[in-house]
């Protein structure tokens, strides 16, 4: 498979749920630390290069974006100067965004889609908070501070409309019930901060987390208070990490070390691929949930790659 | 479902329809009540089932979780009594947040909040979940911790704190909310100035009226200064968040740099010693030097030794340690 470069650092990727051969790319200027953004829509060919559909500017760094599960057009973006942006593909550039949300007091670094309801999703933000937000709606349904440092990632559970979990700087995973005042479970996850989780898509009871102590954790919500398993290889601060759609136990996982690692919690050598395309630091990764196998990865070399699992990202 | 899935397109052609999609103005909101009605079937065009979905159900016990509730996301929300739309949290909520347990570490203050957690301010600027309080939920709450005394006090805020929050942005500019909620929201134009801490001059205007008062004036010194100074803030809290990301990498990358000066030196003096050997200048070899002849003093016999062999280390004391850097006898030369 080809790669796709961006003029600006890659933040994220996302596979559509919809096509199998569209994907999201957000990027930020500078790193991410000053200037602007863009949100890269991206169509795969069979053969030959990976072709740009359309692209969105905006006027900060773009930390993540997430795919709509109810409109193969819609995309949200998270932005780092605090606000949401959705946009429809189907609209012409002049139109988009078709809606800009401010609420966010800082900047948000995650934003996730319900994939069970299908109606809502979730932004985290560096103002220690995740918001509810539903497209029905003007502004966010639900704010949920508890967390006492930034929040990095909250996932939603792919089996259950109304559990979500949250990773967050202060060390600790919560999970979360929508109609519940406060979080439901606080797992104390890492000694350092926990940048990203995952629910496991076939035991919607299983996290995984991953932390600035370089290690990633196997997490059962029904007894939290040792991990399942600990899979340590990474050499650096563990950046994303993501269950697999496909296998029970497969994980992907991305980190400053500049490596995409894939594991397999449940055997003895639980590395089972690593790749080190990226020559700078890997800090979205993300699987098909349509084609088994297919991963896609970018990084603060501006590339991304688009790999199936077990055959080399830079083959052309 | 399965009906509508059967015959997408005219599914999707219903929805667009429906939600406004094809226009340019998308106001679902408006079109709730009709979407409400039509809830029995789903409105919406589905991606293909997960693998998961397909593969049944869950592989290890009961999960603790209440079963899910029907009906939609804001549905189940406000039914359970937790809705609290559009809520901006402030500084200070932040710090009044219950629940904070567990946690690892002491979590390190955040870099765009200077006195964070002893912020005298924090309590001026945070009194409010309501958006009618003066300063509530300020969006400069955070730099009001660090630069609170540049403000000269929370009166330059001014009591058009609507448009502080959300003037610039989503109310005020694209107009898709005009009207609406917040009755502040039109007043977009003047927004950024009001949130910065021009409210003296706007404050009495009414923040319902979008054209009424003064047109708005390029910002004055003060402002431009606040916003590069929240620019600045802005700048290194992120790259601070980045190092705290990135703790190890961060702590190699210093150690590597402390290394590269250290062995720097060192090099700078080897080659320092090569140039000077090249021009033919004798420097003293680093070694145990080798045994000058008797009789001639060499560079490395000062006499009073005779063949009296130097190791590198601390020089003789009687003639002063320092003095015998250079191989000659200090007091040879007086």
């Amino acid at each position: 498979m080809p790669f796709f470069k961006t003029p600006f650092n890659g933040y994220s990727v996302k596979f559509s749920p919809f096509y199998e051969n569209r994907l999201a790319v957000a990027t930020s200027q500078n790193f991410g630390i000053l200037g602007n953004g863009r949100v890269h829509v991206l169509d795969l060919n069979p053969s030959g290069p990976i072709t740009e559909i359309c692209s969105f500017e905006t006027a900060d760094g773009v930390y993540d974006c997430t795919w709509s599960e109810d409109n193969d057009n819609l995309l949200v973006a998270a932005i780092a100067d605090g606000s949401v942006k959705l946009y429809d593909l189907a609209l012409p550039p002049t139109a988009n965004p078709i809606r800009s949300l401010h609420e966010h007091t800082r900047e948000v670094h995650s934003v996730d889609w319900n994939p069970v309801r299908r109606d809502s999703f979730l932004t985290s933000s560096w103002d220690d908070t995740v918001k509810l937000w539903t497209v029905d709606r003007p502004a966010s349904v639900r704010t949920f501070k508890e967390h006492a440092y930034c929040v990095y990632s909250s996932i939603w559970n792919p089996r259950h409309a109304d559990i979500f979990c949250s990773a967050s700087g202060d060390c600790t995973v919560r999970v979360w019930d929508v109609r519940e005042p406060v979080s439901t479970m606080i797992l104390p996850a890492h000694e350092f901060e926990v940048l990203s989780c995952d629910w496991n898509k076939y035991d919607d009871c299983l996290i995984v987390t991953a932390s600035v102590d370089k290690s990633i954790k196997v997490w059962d919500v029904r007894n939290f208070r040792v991990p399942i398993s600990v899979l340590n290889g990474h050499s650096y601060a563990v950046r994303k990490v993501k269950f697999s759609p496909h296998r029970q136990s497969l994980i992907a996982s991305c980190s400053y070390d500049m490596t995409v690692c894939l594991w397999d919690y449940q055997v003895e050598d639980a590395l089972v691929g690593r790749y080190d395309q990226h020559t700078e630091f890997t800090v979205g990764v993300d699987m098909s949930v349509l084609v088994e196998g297919l991963l896609a990865s970018t990084g603060w070399d501006e590339m991304v790659y688009v790999w199936q699992h077990g055959t080399d990202p830079r083959a052309p | 479902m399965s009906l509508l899935c059967d015959c997408n397109g005219i599914e999707t052609a219903t929805r667009r329809y429906l939600t406004g999609f094809d226009g340019l103005s998308w106001k679902p909101w408006v079109y709730i009540s009709l979407l409400n009605s039509l809830m029995a079937y789903e409105v919406g065009n589905s991606p293909p089932p997960k693998p998961w979905e397909r593969a049944g159900g869950t592989s290890s016990g009961p999960p603790p979780f209440k079963p899910p509730s029907p009906g939609s996301t804001s549905d189940v929300v406000e039914a359970s009594g937790t809705a609290r739309p559009g809520e901006i949290v402030s500084t200070a909520d932040r710090n009044a947040t219950v629940n904070r347990t567990a946690l690892a570490r002491p979590v390190p203050t955040r870099p765009w909040e200077p006195n964070y957690g002893n912020s005298s301010y924090g309590g001026g600027y945070g009194s409010g979940l309501n958006y009618g309080t003066g300063y509530g939920s300020s969006m400069y709450g955070s730099l009001g911790g660090g630069l609170g005394g540049t403000y000269g006090g929370g009166g330059m805020y001014g009591n058009n704190m609507y448009r502080g929050g959300y003037g610039g942005g989503m109310y005020g500019g694209s107009g898709m909310y005009g009207g609406g909620m917040y009755g502040g929201g039109l007043g977009g134009p003047m927004g950024g100035y009001g949130g910065m801490g021009m409210g003296g001059p706007y404050g009495d205007q009414d923040p319902n009226n979008p054209y009424g008062g003064a047109p708005p004036q390029p910002p004055g010194f003060w402002i431009s200064f606040l916003r590069v100074m929240q620019g600045v803030v802005t700048f290194f809290g992120r790259i601070s968040i980045l190092i705290d990301q990135n703790t190890q990498a961060f702590h190699m990358f210093m150690s590597a740099l402390l290394q590269l000066f250290d062995r720097s030196g060192v090099l700078y003096g080897e080659l320092a010693r090569f140039v000077l050997r090249v021009l033919g200048v004798r420097t003293k070899p680093r070694k145990v030097h080798p045994p000058g002849p008797d009789g001639i003093p060499g560079p490395y016999n000062n006499g009073n030794g005779g063949g009296q062999h130097y190791i590198e280390g601390p020089k003789a004391a009687p003639s002063g340690s320092w003095d015998n850097v250079w191989g000659n006898d200090g007091t040879r030369g007086m």
